[in-house]
């Protein structure tokens, strides 16, 4: 296994589709954009880059089956290099990462370029498109009704029976998460909101709120990796991928992703997220304590609460605290999402992995501006993606 | 049907989903439970899934009966299709119940969402979900006990 580094990096500014900020573009469009900037950050043409780990999904693409890394690669110039599409829901950017990642690391490429972009459909995301009674997805929504806002309220429920957690504790994250959004050029959302204004926004599932729960959102973004020997080429100071892990759900998972399941005897929690940073912590030789901060996948403010606590980020039932005493701000002891998040982004599924990757680079670079995190030295990122999936990386400088 | 003079439509009712579940006898969802772990599947498998399984045994089993709230959330707007639901749409709740016989099962919730709380007692029972061309389409559902 050799070293690999992050060249360059790059962002389509987030937005929805008819705004000001990505109109009409397609997916391709974004992409490129994304790539763009990316081969600019790593000062590589687009010659030299000798294979694509790309982000798939079903939702937006010219081919008809959502973003393919092959509509990226004919639209920038068709060079004859592989392509990888990885299929793996909300996860899908952190995989791409993690095939990319393990390519370079094993020697095979030298340079690789890891790309997730997205156009959304509008509206609460359809997870099932077939009206098949052998799936289980079509089953669920079609006898019981249970969208993800209320799979993530059902969880923050919970939180609320265990802790005590209030409604105004939810809120206080969705405000710490905008005014980070406030100095990033790239988030969709630049305002910060009050408390009171998120608590008058409607619920969209009780016990979570409109601006608890990440909209979705069009976006791409892009990532150049390399392997030591060529970063040296490139860059004095690069930043280096300490990690990268990719795990499934395990069975003794007992959170409601289905019908049913055995009733457990012990806590219900994301195994597959807790099991791919515990990977990633592992493999990079990094503990918890020495993590700068974190890019943790919030489609809602819950899991600012529940993942660093799975993770032994902080002590179970602490993050509360730790919230209410701006800890978790970039200047804070347990930085969170200094990006702003997906709450400040939207999801824009198969971009959100490699967007993560940017935000740590610029983090770990100090090219951050308002919402730096001072002396950030060790980046953790973190997705999660229906069907089970959660994917880690580590960056270090 | 003829009651006291008036002639009144009966409405026939019909699983939105058949064989997943039955309504004689007491409600019922129709799964399945490997006897060589124990481990309880709804709707029914075909192969125990447990990785620490000695060997797949799977039989039929029906569950139902009672069962305590693990968590439950609220649906305040439709869900997208394939969901169905009578217009002008209310707001319902969504329980994830542990029943006795040892099933999480997640399901509607027939109370007002107002009146559900985390480890509250409930019960099995078959609900009308939707209605289409005067028919009433049902699913298994949670009641307060």
């Amino acid at each position: 296994m050799q070293e690999v580094a992050v060249l360059g990096v790059g962002l389509h500014r987030f937005g929805k589709t008819g705004d000001g900020i990505v109109g009409n573009k397609s997916v391709t469009e974004l992409c490129r954009h994304a790539v763009d900037m990316a081969l600019k950050d790593a000062g590589v043409s687009w010659r030299q880059v000798e294979a694509v780990a790309a982000a798939s999904s079903r939702f937006s693409g010219g081919k008809g089956w959502g973003l393919n890394g092959n509509d990226v690669v004919e639209d920038i110039g068709s060079t004859g290099i592989p392509v990888y599409n990885m299929s793996a829901g909300c996860a899908a950017g952190g995989n791409a990462f993690n095939v990319g990642y393990s390519m370079v690391a094993g020697g095979v490429y030298d340079i690789v370029l890891v790309v997730g972009g997205e156009v959304m459909p509008k509206g609460m995301i359809q997870t099932s498109g077939n009206e098949e009674v052998t799936d289980p997805e079509f089953l669920r929504q079609r006898c019981i009704g249970f969208p993800g806002p209320s799979f993530w309220a059902t969880l923050a429920r919970r939180r609320m029976h265990d802790y005590g957690t209030t409604e105004e504790q939810f809120a206080q994250i969705t405000v710490k998460a905008r005014k980070c959004s406030v100095g990033n050029p790239f988030a969709r959302f630049q305002k910060e909101v009050t408390l009171e204004e998120v608590l008058a926004s409607p619920y969209v599932s009780n016990p979570l709120r409109l601006f608890e729960i990440c909209p979705v959102s069009n976006g791409a973004a892009a990532a150049i990796i390399c392997s030591k020997q060529k970063a040296r080429e490139f860059t004095t100071k690069p930043v280096w991928v300490a990690s990268s892990a990719v795990a499934t759900m395990t069975f003794e998972d007992s959170l409601p992703r289905g019908l049913a399941g055995p009733a457990p005897s012990g806590p219900s929690f994301h195994t597959e997220a807790k099991a791919a940073v515990s990977r990633a912590f592992e493999r990079a030789g990094i503990d918890p304590k020495d993590v700068s901060f974190t890019e943790l996948q919030d489609n809602t403010c819950y899991y600012e609460l529940a993942f660093p606590e799975e993770w032994g980020l902080c002590q179970p039932g602490e993050a509360e605290r730790l919230v209410a005493a701006g800890e978790t701000t970039p200047t804070g002891r347990m930085p969170i999402n200094p990006s702003g998040g997906f709450v400040s982004f939207g999801e824009a599924t198969t971009a959100m992995g490699v967007f993560q990757i940017a935000e740590l680079t610029w983090q770990l670079r100090g090219e951050s501006g308002a919402r730096q995190v001072p002396g950030a030295k060790v980046g953790l990122a973190q997705t999660l993606g229906l069907g089970g999936n959660a994917t880690a990386a580590i960056l270090k400088r | 049907m003829v009651v006291e003079g008036e002639t009144q439509v009966v409405q026939s009712s019909e699983p939105c989903v058949a064989g997943l579940f039955v309504t004689d006898g007491g409600a019922k969802v129709l799964g399945s439970k490997c006897v060589a772990c124990g481990t309880p599947y709804f709707p029914k498998a075909a192969h125990c899934h447990n990785p620490a399984c000695p060997g797949s045994r799977m039989e039929p089993c029906a569950f139902g009966g009672r069962g305590k709230v693990w968590s439950y959330s609220v649906a305040n707007f439709p869900p997208p299709p394939p969901h169905k639901y009578d217009n002008p749409f209310k707001p319902y709740a969504i329980a994830v119940v542990d029943l006795d016989g040892g099933l999480r099962l997640v399901g509607q919730m027939v109370d007002p969402p107002e009146a559900v709380r985390v480890g509250a007692a409930v019960e099995l029972v078959v609900d009308t979900l939707y209605h289409e061309q005067d028919r009433a389409f049902t699913s298994w559902k949670f009641k307060l006990v």
